[in-house]
Protein backbone atom coordinates (compact mmCIF):
# COMPACT_ATOMS: atom_id res chain seq x y z
CA UNK A 1 0.00 0.00 0.00
CA UNK A 2 1.06 3.56 -0.69
CA UNK A 3 -0.56 6.36 1.16
CA UNK A 4 -0.49 9.63 2.96
CA UNK A 5 -2.78 11.17 5.56
CA UNK A 6 -6.26 9.74 5.27
CA UNK A 7 -5.81 8.03 1.89
CA UNK A 8 -4.05 4.86 0.75
CA UNK A 9 -3.88 2.91 -2.48
CA UNK A 10 -2.91 -0.68 -3.17
CA UNK A 11 0.05 -0.87 -5.54
CA UNK A 12 -1.02 -4.14 -7.11
CA UNK A 13 -4.79 -3.89 -7.57
CA UNK A 14 -5.45 -0.15 -7.33
CA UNK A 15 -8.00 -0.44 -4.51
CA UNK A 16 -8.29 2.79 -2.55
CA UNK A 17 -8.90 3.14 1.18
CA UNK A 18 -10.11 6.44 2.57
CA UNK A 19 -10.59 7.43 6.20
CA UNK A 20 -13.41 9.93 6.63
CA UNK A 21 -14.71 11.13 10.02
CA UNK A 22 -13.42 8.03 11.79
CA UNK A 23 -14.93 5.65 9.23
CA UNK A 24 -13.15 3.60 6.58
CA UNK A 25 -14.27 3.30 2.98
CA UNK A 26 -12.85 1.00 0.32
CA UNK A 27 -13.20 1.76 -3.40
CA UNK A 28 -12.39 -0.66 -6.18
CA UNK A 29 -13.42 -0.85 -9.81
CA UNK A 30 -14.98 -4.27 -9.30
CA UNK A 31 -16.97 -3.65 -6.10
CA UNK A 32 -17.57 0.12 -6.03
CA UNK A 33 -17.33 2.00 -2.73
CA UNK A 34 -18.38 0.56 0.59
CA UNK A 35 -17.64 1.03 4.29
CA UNK A 36 -15.48 -1.58 6.00
CA UNK A 37 -14.80 -2.61 9.55
CA UNK A 38 -11.19 -1.92 10.56
CA UNK A 39 -10.55 -5.49 11.76
CA UNK A 40 -11.87 -6.99 8.54
CA UNK A 41 -9.83 -4.59 6.44
CA UNK A 42 -6.63 -5.60 8.23
CA UNK A 43 -7.43 -9.27 7.75
CA UNK A 44 -7.73 -8.77 4.03
CA UNK A 45 -4.75 -6.64 3.15
CA UNK A 46 -1.04 -7.12 3.38
CA UNK A 47 0.02 -3.85 4.95
CA UNK A 48 3.76 -4.16 5.01
CA UNK A 49 6.73 -6.45 5.08
CA UNK A 50 6.53 -9.19 7.64
CA UNK A 51 9.17 -8.64 10.32
CA UNK A 52 7.38 -10.79 12.86
CA UNK A 53 9.03 -14.02 11.72
CA UNK A 54 11.81 -15.14 14.07
CA UNK A 55 13.73 -16.31 11.04
CA UNK A 56 14.05 -12.75 9.67
CA UNK A 57 17.62 -12.28 8.45
CA UNK A 58 18.53 -8.82 7.15
CA UNK A 59 20.85 -8.85 4.15
CA UNK A 60 24.31 -7.29 4.49
CA UNK A 61 23.21 -4.16 2.63
CA UNK A 62 19.95 -3.77 4.55
CA UNK A 63 19.23 -0.07 5.13
CA UNK A 64 16.12 1.91 5.96
CA UNK A 65 15.66 5.55 6.89
CA UNK A 66 12.83 7.94 7.60
CA UNK A 67 12.25 11.56 8.48
CA UNK A 68 11.17 11.99 12.07
CA UNK A 69 10.54 14.52 14.80
CA UNK A 70 12.96 13.68 17.59
CA UNK A 71 12.22 14.36 21.25
CA UNK A 72 14.44 13.38 24.16
CA UNK A 73 13.21 12.87 27.68
CA UNK A 74 13.86 16.04 29.58
CA UNK A 75 12.99 15.07 33.15
CA UNK A 76 10.81 12.89 35.31
CA UNK A 77 8.50 14.27 37.94
CA UNK A 78 6.77 12.68 40.88
CA UNK A 79 2.97 12.41 40.72
CA UNK A 80 1.33 12.94 44.09
CA UNK A 81 -2.32 12.61 44.98
CA UNK A 82 -3.71 13.35 48.44
CA UNK A 83 -0.20 13.39 49.86
CA UNK A 84 0.68 9.93 48.54
CA UNK A 85 3.24 9.23 45.85
CA UNK A 86 1.34 7.66 42.99
CA UNK A 87 4.22 7.28 40.52
CA UNK A 88 6.41 9.17 38.08
CA UNK A 89 5.84 10.81 34.73
CA UNK A 90 8.29 11.89 32.05
CA UNK A 91 8.41 15.22 30.26
CA UNK A 92 9.79 15.34 26.75
CA UNK A 93 11.93 18.17 25.38
CA UNK A 94 10.61 20.06 22.32
CA UNK A 95 10.68 18.06 19.10
CA UNK A 96 13.41 18.65 16.51
CA UNK A 97 13.46 17.62 12.87
CA UNK A 98 15.78 14.77 12.06
CA UNK A 99 16.18 11.34 10.54
CA UNK A 100 16.36 7.81 11.84
CA UNK A 101 18.32 5.20 9.92
CA UNK A 102 18.69 1.50 10.57
CA UNK A 103 21.01 -1.02 9.02
CA UNK A 104 21.92 -4.55 9.97
CA UNK A 105 24.13 -3.53 12.91
CA UNK A 106 22.97 -0.23 14.36
CA UNK A 107 20.36 2.48 14.52
CA UNK A 108 21.30 6.12 14.00
CA UNK A 109 19.43 9.24 14.98
CA UNK A 110 20.51 12.52 13.45
CA UNK A 111 18.91 15.79 14.42
CA UNK A 112 20.84 19.02 13.83
CA UNK A 113 19.15 20.90 16.67
CA UNK A 114 18.98 18.02 19.18
CA UNK A 115 21.20 15.22 20.38
CA UNK A 116 22.29 12.70 17.74
CA UNK A 117 23.92 9.33 18.08
CA UNK A 118 24.28 5.75 16.95
CA UNK A 119 23.69 2.61 18.96
CA UNK A 120 24.21 -1.05 18.19
CA UNK A 121 21.09 -3.15 18.67
CA UNK A 122 22.75 -4.85 21.63
CA UNK A 123 22.87 -1.46 23.40
CA UNK A 124 19.15 -0.75 23.12
CA UNK A 125 17.27 -1.24 26.40
CA UNK A 126 13.68 -1.22 25.07
CA UNK A 127 11.79 -0.68 21.82
CA UNK A 128 8.12 0.21 21.90
CA UNK A 129 5.43 2.22 20.20
CA UNK A 130 3.67 4.89 22.22
CA UNK A 131 0.52 6.33 20.64
CA UNK A 132 1.74 7.32 17.18
CA UNK A 133 5.43 7.48 18.13
CA UNK A 134 8.26 5.05 18.60
CA UNK A 135 10.26 5.11 21.83
CA UNK A 136 13.77 3.76 22.26
CA UNK A 137 15.31 3.32 25.70
CA UNK A 138 19.05 3.83 25.49
CA UNK A 139 22.04 3.26 27.75
CA UNK A 140 22.38 5.74 30.60
CA UNK A 141 18.63 5.74 31.31
CA UNK A 142 17.96 7.90 28.26
CA UNK A 143 14.72 7.86 26.31
CA UNK A 144 14.16 9.16 22.79
CA UNK A 145 10.81 9.45 21.07
CA UNK A 146 10.47 9.44 17.28
CA UNK A 147 7.39 10.74 15.51
CA UNK A 148 7.27 9.74 11.86
CA UNK A 149 6.10 12.28 9.33
CA UNK A 150 5.66 9.87 6.39
CA UNK A 151 6.14 6.38 7.74
CA UNK A 152 4.53 4.03 10.20
CA UNK A 153 5.69 3.74 13.83
CA UNK A 154 4.23 0.24 13.82
CA UNK A 155 6.40 -0.75 10.86
CA UNK A 156 9.50 0.70 12.51
CA UNK A 157 8.70 -0.97 15.81
CA UNK A 158 8.42 -4.35 14.11
CA UNK A 159 11.51 -3.76 12.00
CA UNK A 160 13.74 -2.64 14.89
CA UNK A 161 12.53 -5.52 17.03
CA UNK A 162 13.39 -7.93 14.21
CA UNK A 163 16.85 -6.35 13.92
CA UNK A 164 17.35 -6.61 17.68
CA UNK A 165 16.33 -10.28 17.60
CA UNK A 166 18.79 -10.87 14.78
CA UNK A 167 21.62 -9.06 16.60
CA UNK A 168 21.01 -11.02 19.81
CA UNK A 169 21.00 -14.26 17.84
CA UNK A 170 24.26 -13.40 16.07
CA UNK A 171 25.88 -12.43 19.39
CA UNK A 172 24.81 -15.73 20.96
CA UNK A 173 22.58 -14.05 23.53
CA UNK A 174 19.59 -16.24 22.73
CA UNK A 175 15.99 -15.48 21.93
CA UNK A 176 14.41 -12.21 23.03
CA UNK A 177 11.36 -12.83 25.23
CA UNK A 178 10.03 -9.27 25.23
CA UNK A 179 10.98 -5.72 24.26
CA UNK A 180 9.41 -3.60 26.97
CA UNK A 181 9.80 -2.38 29.66
CA UNK A 182 13.23 -3.73 28.79
CA UNK A 183 14.66 -6.22 26.36
CA UNK A 184 14.61 -9.52 28.18
CA UNK A 185 16.09 -12.85 27.17
CA UNK A 186 15.95 -16.18 28.95
CA UNK A 187 19.57 -15.64 29.98
CA UNK A 188 19.02 -12.13 31.39
CA UNK A 189 15.94 -13.35 33.26
CA UNK A 190 17.98 -16.17 34.84
CA UNK A 191 20.72 -13.70 35.77
CA UNK A 192 18.14 -11.54 37.60
CA UNK A 193 17.12 -14.53 39.71
CA UNK A 194 20.62 -15.33 40.87
CA UNK B 1 -3.26 4.29 51.62
CA UNK B 2 -7.01 4.05 51.46
CA UNK B 3 -8.34 1.76 48.78
CA UNK B 4 -11.40 3.95 48.41
CA UNK B 5 -11.56 5.97 45.25
CA UNK B 6 -11.41 9.73 45.02
CA UNK B 7 -14.63 11.53 45.90
CA UNK B 8 -15.00 12.30 42.22
CA UNK B 9 -14.91 8.68 41.17
CA UNK B 10 -18.64 7.85 41.48
CA UNK B 11 -19.59 10.94 39.44
CA UNK B 12 -16.94 10.25 36.84
CA UNK B 13 -18.02 6.62 36.65
CA UNK B 14 -21.53 7.72 35.76
CA UNK B 15 -20.10 10.02 33.11
CA UNK B 16 -18.10 7.07 31.77
CA UNK B 17 -21.21 4.90 31.80
CA UNK B 18 -23.22 7.52 29.94
CA UNK B 19 -20.40 7.95 27.42
CA UNK B 20 -20.16 4.19 26.98
CA UNK B 21 -23.75 3.85 25.93
CA UNK B 22 -23.53 6.94 23.74
CA UNK B 23 -20.33 6.09 21.89
CA UNK B 24 -20.92 2.37 21.32
CA UNK B 25 -23.69 -0.22 21.54
CA UNK B 26 -22.52 -1.78 24.78
CA UNK B 27 -23.33 -5.25 26.09
CA UNK B 28 -21.88 -6.12 29.53
CA UNK B 29 -22.06 -9.59 31.02
CA UNK B 30 -20.60 -11.46 33.97
CA UNK B 31 -20.52 -8.55 36.43
CA UNK B 32 -21.44 -10.98 39.20
CA UNK B 33 -17.92 -12.41 38.78
CA UNK B 34 -16.33 -9.25 40.21
CA UNK B 35 -15.91 -9.81 43.98
CA UNK B 36 -17.97 -7.32 45.99
CA UNK B 37 -15.12 -6.73 48.41
CA UNK B 38 -11.50 -7.61 48.98
CA UNK B 39 -8.41 -7.11 46.86
CA UNK B 40 -8.29 -8.29 43.28
CA UNK B 41 -6.77 -7.60 39.92
CA UNK B 42 -8.99 -6.75 36.97
CA UNK B 43 -7.16 -7.61 33.76
CA UNK B 44 -8.51 -6.81 30.32
CA UNK B 45 -7.36 -6.94 26.74
CA UNK B 46 -6.73 -3.53 25.17
CA UNK B 47 -8.18 -2.77 21.76
CA UNK B 48 -8.97 0.91 21.96
CA UNK B 49 -8.59 4.12 23.89
CA UNK B 50 -12.23 3.60 24.87
CA UNK B 51 -11.48 0.47 26.93
CA UNK B 52 -10.76 2.15 30.30
CA UNK B 53 -13.94 4.21 29.96
CA UNK B 54 -16.01 1.14 29.08
CA UNK B 55 -14.50 -1.21 31.65
CA UNK B 56 -14.39 1.23 34.58
CA UNK B 57 -17.86 2.49 33.70
CA UNK B 58 -19.17 -1.07 33.75
CA UNK B 59 -17.33 -2.36 36.82
CA UNK B 60 -19.26 -1.82 40.03
CA UNK B 61 -16.14 -1.21 42.14
CA UNK B 62 -13.61 1.61 41.93
CA UNK B 63 -10.69 0.45 39.81
CA UNK B 64 -7.14 1.81 40.07
CA UNK B 65 -5.81 1.32 36.54
CA UNK B 66 -2.24 1.33 35.30
CA UNK B 67 -1.92 4.22 32.85
CA UNK B 68 0.92 5.23 30.56
CA UNK B 69 2.97 7.77 32.50
CA UNK B 70 3.34 10.11 29.53
CA UNK B 71 -0.38 10.86 29.70
CA UNK B 72 0.18 12.73 32.96
CA UNK B 73 2.55 15.24 31.39
CA UNK B 74 1.83 15.36 27.67
CA UNK B 75 -1.94 15.62 27.62
CA UNK B 76 -2.44 18.84 29.57
CA UNK B 77 -3.48 19.81 33.07
CA UNK B 78 -7.12 18.78 32.75
CA UNK B 79 -6.23 15.25 31.66
CA UNK B 80 -3.79 14.95 34.55
CA UNK B 81 -6.44 16.21 36.98
CA UNK B 82 -8.93 13.74 35.53
CA UNK B 83 -6.56 10.77 35.55
CA UNK B 84 -5.83 11.19 39.23
CA UNK B 85 -9.53 11.34 40.03
CA UNK B 86 -10.26 8.15 38.12
CA UNK B 87 -7.56 6.46 40.22
CA UNK B 88 -4.98 6.13 37.44
CA UNK B 89 -1.58 4.78 38.46
CA UNK B 90 1.22 6.19 36.28
CA UNK B 91 3.51 3.50 34.94
CA UNK B 92 6.66 4.14 32.95
CA UNK B 93 6.62 1.64 30.13
CA UNK B 94 10.13 2.39 28.85
CA UNK B 95 11.78 1.01 31.97
CA UNK B 96 11.00 -1.23 34.91
CA UNK B 97 8.91 0.88 37.27
CA UNK B 98 9.14 -0.27 40.90
CA UNK B 99 7.00 2.63 42.12
CA UNK B 100 4.03 1.47 40.03
CA UNK B 101 4.41 -1.98 41.61
CA UNK B 102 4.60 -0.47 45.13
CA UNK B 103 1.49 1.63 44.51
CA UNK B 104 -0.43 -1.38 43.18
CA UNK B 105 0.55 -3.57 46.13
CA UNK B 106 -0.47 -0.85 48.61
CA UNK B 107 -3.88 -0.59 46.96
CA UNK B 108 -4.32 -4.37 47.10
CA UNK B 109 -3.25 -4.45 50.75
CA UNK B 110 -5.99 -1.94 51.45
CA UNK B 111 -8.56 -4.16 49.73
CA UNK B 112 -8.79 -2.30 46.41
CA UNK B 113 -9.05 -3.32 42.77
CA UNK B 114 -6.06 -2.82 40.48
CA UNK B 115 -6.83 -2.71 36.77
CA UNK B 116 -4.17 -3.75 34.28
CA UNK B 117 -4.12 -4.08 30.52
CA UNK B 118 -1.43 -6.76 30.46
CA UNK B 119 -0.64 -6.38 26.77
CA UNK B 120 0.99 -3.10 27.79
CA UNK B 121 -0.41 -1.14 24.84
CA UNK B 122 -3.40 -0.90 22.56
CA UNK B 123 -3.58 -3.54 19.87
CA UNK B 124 -2.73 -2.35 16.36
CA UNK B 125 -5.08 -4.80 14.66
CA UNK B 126 -7.59 -5.84 17.31
CA UNK B 127 -5.89 -9.13 18.11
CA UNK B 128 -4.61 -10.07 21.54
CA UNK B 129 -0.92 -9.17 21.91
CA UNK B 130 1.54 -11.14 24.07
CA UNK B 131 1.03 -10.36 27.76
CA UNK B 132 3.83 -8.56 29.60
CA UNK B 133 5.84 -10.90 31.76
CA UNK B 134 6.28 -8.23 34.42
CA UNK B 135 2.52 -7.95 34.82
CA UNK B 136 2.21 -11.68 35.37
CA UNK B 137 5.07 -11.54 37.89
CA UNK B 138 3.15 -8.85 39.78
CA UNK B 139 0.05 -11.05 39.80
CA UNK B 140 2.10 -13.96 41.15
CA UNK B 141 3.72 -11.72 43.75
CA UNK B 142 0.41 -10.43 45.07
CA UNK B 143 -1.47 -13.76 45.11
CA UNK B 144 -4.92 -12.14 45.05
CA UNK B 145 -7.85 -13.16 42.79
CA UNK B 146 -7.61 -12.09 39.16
CA UNK B 147 -10.82 -11.16 37.38
CA UNK B 148 -10.34 -11.51 33.61
CA UNK B 149 -12.27 -9.14 31.38
CA UNK B 150 -12.64 -9.60 27.63
CA UNK B 151 -13.37 -6.59 25.43
CA UNK B 152 -14.60 -7.39 21.96
CA UNK B 153 -15.53 -4.81 19.33
CA UNK B 154 -13.88 -1.68 20.67
CA UNK B 155 -11.18 -1.96 18.01
CA UNK B 156 -13.87 -1.54 15.38
CA UNK B 157 -15.32 1.35 17.41
CA UNK B 158 -12.10 3.34 17.65
CA UNK B 159 -8.95 1.71 16.26
CA UNK B 160 -5.61 3.13 17.22
CA UNK B 161 -5.16 4.87 13.91
CA UNK B 162 -8.39 6.84 13.58
CA UNK B 163 -9.34 10.12 15.18
CA UNK B 164 -13.00 9.55 15.95
CA UNK B 165 -15.10 6.67 17.25
CA UNK B 166 -17.88 5.04 15.33
CA UNK B 167 -20.92 3.49 17.01
CA UNK B 168 -20.66 -0.28 16.74
CA UNK B 169 -21.51 -3.16 19.12
CA UNK B 170 -18.97 -3.73 21.89
CA UNK B 171 -19.15 -6.69 24.25
CA UNK B 172 -17.52 -6.76 27.70
CA UNK B 173 -17.32 -10.11 29.47
CA UNK B 174 -16.14 -10.48 33.07
CA UNK B 175 -14.91 -14.01 33.70
CA UNK B 176 -14.80 -15.97 36.94
CA UNK B 177 -11.87 -14.99 39.16
CA UNK B 178 -8.66 -16.95 38.67
CA UNK B 179 -6.59 -17.75 41.72
CA UNK B 180 -2.83 -17.90 41.60
CA UNK B 181 -0.82 -18.85 44.63
CA UNK B 182 1.32 -16.13 46.15
CA UNK B 183 5.02 -16.53 45.25
CA UNK B 184 7.37 -14.61 47.51
CA UNK B 185 10.64 -15.04 45.66
CA UNK B 186 11.62 -14.12 42.14
CA UNK B 187 12.72 -17.72 41.48
CA UNK B 188 9.28 -19.05 42.48
CA UNK B 189 7.52 -16.46 40.37
CA UNK B 190 9.65 -17.27 37.34
CA UNK B 191 8.99 -20.98 37.78
CA UNK B 192 5.24 -20.33 37.69
CA UNK B 193 5.43 -17.59 35.07
CA UNK B 194 4.95 -19.48 31.82
CA UNK B 195 1.98 -21.48 33.08
CA UNK B 196 0.24 -18.38 34.45
CA UNK B 197 1.01 -16.47 31.27
CA UNK B 198 -0.63 -19.11 29.16
CA UNK B 199 -3.67 -19.40 31.41
CA UNK B 200 -4.25 -15.66 31.39
CA UNK B 201 -3.73 -15.44 27.63
CA UNK B 202 -6.20 -18.25 27.07
CA UNK B 203 -8.86 -16.74 29.29
CA UNK B 204 -8.53 -13.26 27.78
CA UNK B 205 -8.62 -14.69 24.26
CA UNK B 206 -11.73 -16.68 25.02
CA UNK B 207 -13.54 -13.82 26.73
CA UNK B 208 -12.70 -11.44 23.89
CA UNK B 209 -13.71 -14.07 21.36
CA UNK B 210 -10.33 -14.51 19.72
CA UNK B 211 -8.53 -17.61 18.55
CA UNK B 212 -5.26 -18.31 20.32
CA UNK B 213 -3.72 -21.79 20.28
CA UNK B 214 -3.75 -23.21 23.81
CA UNK B 215 -2.29 -26.18 25.60
CA UNK B 216 -4.79 -28.60 27.13
CA UNK B 217 -4.20 -27.19 30.64
CA UNK B 218 -4.80 -23.62 29.56
CA UNK B 219 -7.88 -24.63 27.60
CA UNK B 220 -9.33 -26.28 30.72
CA UNK B 221 -8.70 -23.17 32.84
CA UNK B 222 -10.17 -21.01 30.14
CA UNK B 223 -13.34 -23.02 29.92
CA UNK B 224 -13.76 -22.88 33.72
CA UNK B 225 -13.49 -19.12 33.71
CA UNK B 226 -16.14 -18.44 31.13
CA UNK B 227 -19.02 -16.34 32.29
CA UNK B 228 -21.78 -18.39 33.84
CA UNK B 229 -24.74 -16.43 32.64
CA UNK B 230 -25.97 -15.06 29.37
CA UNK B 231 -28.19 -12.51 31.10
CA UNK B 232 -26.85 -8.97 30.85
CA UNK B 233 -25.75 -7.73 34.26
CA UNK B 234 -27.12 -4.45 35.52
CA UNK B 235 -25.11 -3.60 38.62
Amino acid sequence: MDGKGDRARCRSCGTRVVRRRGRLFVSSTSHGTHEVNASKLLQNIDLHEDFSDDAFRPAAGFAQSARVLVAWRDKEEAIWYKGILRGFSETMAPEARGTVAADRDEVRIEAPSARSGRWSYLELRAVQASSSSLQLSLPGDRLVQLRFSADSPRRWEEMLRALVRDAYRRAGRGAVLEFQPRIETAASSAADRS
Amino acid sequence: MSASASAWYPCLRWVAKALSFTLVRLDVRGLENVPRSGPCFLIANHQSVLDPVLVQGACGRPVHSFTKSGQFSSSGRFVRWLLLRVNAIPVRRYRIDPQAVRTALRILEAGGVVGIYPEGERSWDGTLQPLRRGTVRLILKAGVPVVPCGVDGSFGAWPRWTRRPCRVPVRIRFGRPLRFERHDTRAERDAALDGALEQLTGVLARLSEQDVPLTAAAAATTAASETATAVPATR
